[in-house]
């Protein structure tokens, strides 16, 4: 696949010498009836970028990424694509699309259905003869373009709507659960591909709640949880906020925790083991010091690696909580 | 151009579930037993009449009685005909959008750079070509037939083919609109139930134009026609259906010698036409102010 270089890909907001944005979302609110789907979400993310969008079932996730595709319309707020109203045709033949439930019409073959896609984003008979048969192999279909659609499996169908997703070569990719019907092969290739779509300087918008798929590729996340964005930042800073040390011991009891509690805060009691969210790994010397001064057995005193899973966990628990 | 685009697929679409390979087949099942029966009849009938004209002729010459009898045989076809083309456009435009929303197969097209105005035109365009197809084919085929078996000559064909696709326009674009704000079942419901309230409507109106005539009646006929008027627009086109010598023969014996319950021996009323040649376009704006508001 070639491509331009992603340098020549990036526009630039005209008077400002700022570049334009490849999704911006101000205050962007959603209501369906009496039910709030969005709470004024604010998010941008800049071209080339490769961003995850993440949060549990019925976070708001999928509306949001329909905003972005002109599917569903803001009640309040804006939203635009590349500096245009995604309502504009022109704004959305920069956009690539994976639906979440990839339903696409199962009487037309694969050949058919992205030529159809193709005819729609501009692509001449030319651009399509040669773009067709090379997105087809892309995922990993080649020689089946010629069954209907209806014949294929569900990993099948979702392949093929990742090659609709490519295939009029697009500026920014919106992938909605993208690996949800594959097997850990297929997860594997759409690794590879989103990688190479960031090579390629194409913009990456991912929805998922697999945590780890998230975690391989993607640079900068945002976490919403009910219509809100509970967090936002570059992957290494998110997991890296607070630092854990994790105690064993031979008991545990209220005065341990009271002694603890002083080097920082107990987050978790799991038997005799205590998980305590530090400012520093630099308490660890004088904590070990205090737990073994007063008696009790240290047994371990590890410093924790916290996953996005952690926090995606502590995040979305404590919006439950409230 | 997008709208191309789309009605092509539609076009494909229809090819690919066979749609247009049933339609083929049922209408030459149709054709051919017609053909039989009408032959059959007109012959059968002609041997009576004419073995039996040096007895007794009555009134009305056995030539008359013949051409009564080619003309109800014809508007009875015909009938089938607009009632065939009328169910396949509303079933053709209930499932023109929604079924397709409802799975969100629409979605990743509605995503591509189109806008909604030229996917629902493109839909709308796609199948008013193919049922136009299907009513000058089908009524072309009948009196046709007609011609060949019986000499018959419709007053003004042309004008009652034009009124028949007219009357299928109506019933699609109307179940259009209802495919793209409602599910496809409840549209489904509500189309059949309209259909058959404004063929309903087309009786009442006819039982109160029956001398002396009920004027409350004829009004509430009216009224149904102008909700949706497909029946009252096939009643236009049966005028046209009828021969030339057979309306002044009617006129002559006082015009209550024929009474044609599916059809009508007036024209259809300008002020009616007007209207059924606005609604298609008016469901048409409609559907589309709807549907580019619509979320998906």
């Amino acid at each position: 696949m070639s491509r331009t270089a992603s340098a020549d890909r990036k526009e630039r907001v005209a008077g400002t010498g700022q570049p334009v944005p490849a999704i911006a979302m101000s205050a962007v609110h959603k209501a369906f009836g009496d039910r709030v789907a969005l709470h004024g979400l604010t998010l941008e993310v800049g071209a080339g970028e490769v961003f995850g969008f993440l949060g549990p079932n019925g976070a708001g996730k999928t509306t949001a990424m329909k905003i972005l595709l002109g599917l569903v319309r803001p009640t309040g707020g804006e939203a635009l694509v590349f500096g245009r109203p995604p309502s504009d045709p022109a704004a959305r033949r920069r956009l690539g699309y994976l639906p979440e439930h990839f339903r696409f019409q199962e009487w037309a073959t694969g050949v058919e259905l992205l030529d159809f896609h193709g005819r729609l984003s501009g692509l001449g008979r030319a651009e399509r003869a040669e773009r067709i048969p090379e997105v087809l192999e892309r995922v990993g279909l080649t020689g089946r373009g010629g069954e209907r659609v209806r014949r294929y499996s569900k990993g099948m169908t979702q392949r093929l709507g990742l090659a609709l997703a490519i295939l009029h070569r697009p500026d920014l990719v919106l992938l909605d659960e993208p690996t949800s019907a594959l097997d850990p092969v297929g997860r594997r290739d759409v690794r590879e591909l989103v990688r190479e779509l960031a090579a390629d300087g194409v913009t990456v918008f991912l929805n998922s709640h697999l945590l780890t798929e998230v975690e391989a590729v993607c640079e900068r996340v945002a976490i919403v949880n009910q219509g809100r964005m509970v967090a936002s930042g570059r992957l290494d800073d998110l997991a890296d906020g607070v630092t854990q040390l994790r105690i064993l011991l031979d008991r545990v009891d209220r005065d341990l925790l009271a002694l603890v509690a002083r080097h920082g805060d107990v987050a978790r009691v799991e038997g005799t083991a205590v998980t305590l969210a530090v400012a520093t790994l630099d308490v660890a010397p004088d904590l070990a010091a205090a737990v073994v001064g007063a008696g009790y057995r240290l047994y371990g005193l590890v410093p924790v690696q916290r996953s996005l899973e952690d926090v995606f966990v502590d995040l979305v628990g404590e919006v439950h909580e409230q | 151009m997008n709208l191309l685009v789309v009605a092509r697929w539609t076009v494909l679409e229809a090819r690919r579930r066979r749609l247009l390979l049933a339609g083929v087949v049922l209408s030459i099942a149709f054709v051919v037993v017609f053909a039989l029966a009408f032959s059959l009849l007109y012959h059968s009938q002609e041997r009576n009449l004419l073995g039996a004209q040096a007895g007794d002729s009555g009134p009305v010459s056995p030539r008359e009685q013949l051409l009564v009898l080619s003309t109800i045989l014809v508007v009875l076809g015909l009938y089938g005909v607009q009632f065939l083309a009328a169910l396949l456009g509303l079933f053709l435009g209930v499932a023109s959008v929604s079924p397709e929303v409802d799975s969100g197969a629409l979605h990743a097209v509605l995503a591509r750079p189109i806008s909604r105005l030229d996917y629902l035109l493109g839909r709308f365009l796609a199948l008013a070509g193919m049922l136009t197809v299907y009513v000058v084919v089908m009524s072309g085929s009948l009196l046709l037939t007609a011609r060949v078996v019986a000499g018959y000559e419709a007053g003004d064909a042309t004008r009652a083919v034009g009124l028949m696709i007219l009357e299928v326009l109506v019933l699609l674009a109307v179940s259009v609109l209802g495919s793209s704000v409602l599910p496809t079942l409840t549209n489904g419901v509500i189309m059949l139930a309209l259909f058959g309230l404004a063929w309903l409507g087309g009786i009442v109106g006819f039982i109160g134009s029956i001398p002396p005539g009920n004027e409350l009646l004829a009004n509430l006929g009216t009224a149904v026609g102008l909700l949706l008027p497909a029946d009252a627009v096939w009643r236009g086109a049966s005028y046209h259906v009828l021969p030339s010598g057979l309306l002044i023969a009617s006129s002559v014996a006082g015009g209550a010698d024929l009474e044609l319950p599916f059809g009508s021996t007036t024209p259809i009323a300008p002020a009616l036409l007007a209207w059924a040649v606005a609604y298609p376009t008016l469901c048409l704006g409609l559907a589309v102010a709807c549907f580019r508001r619509r979320d998906l």
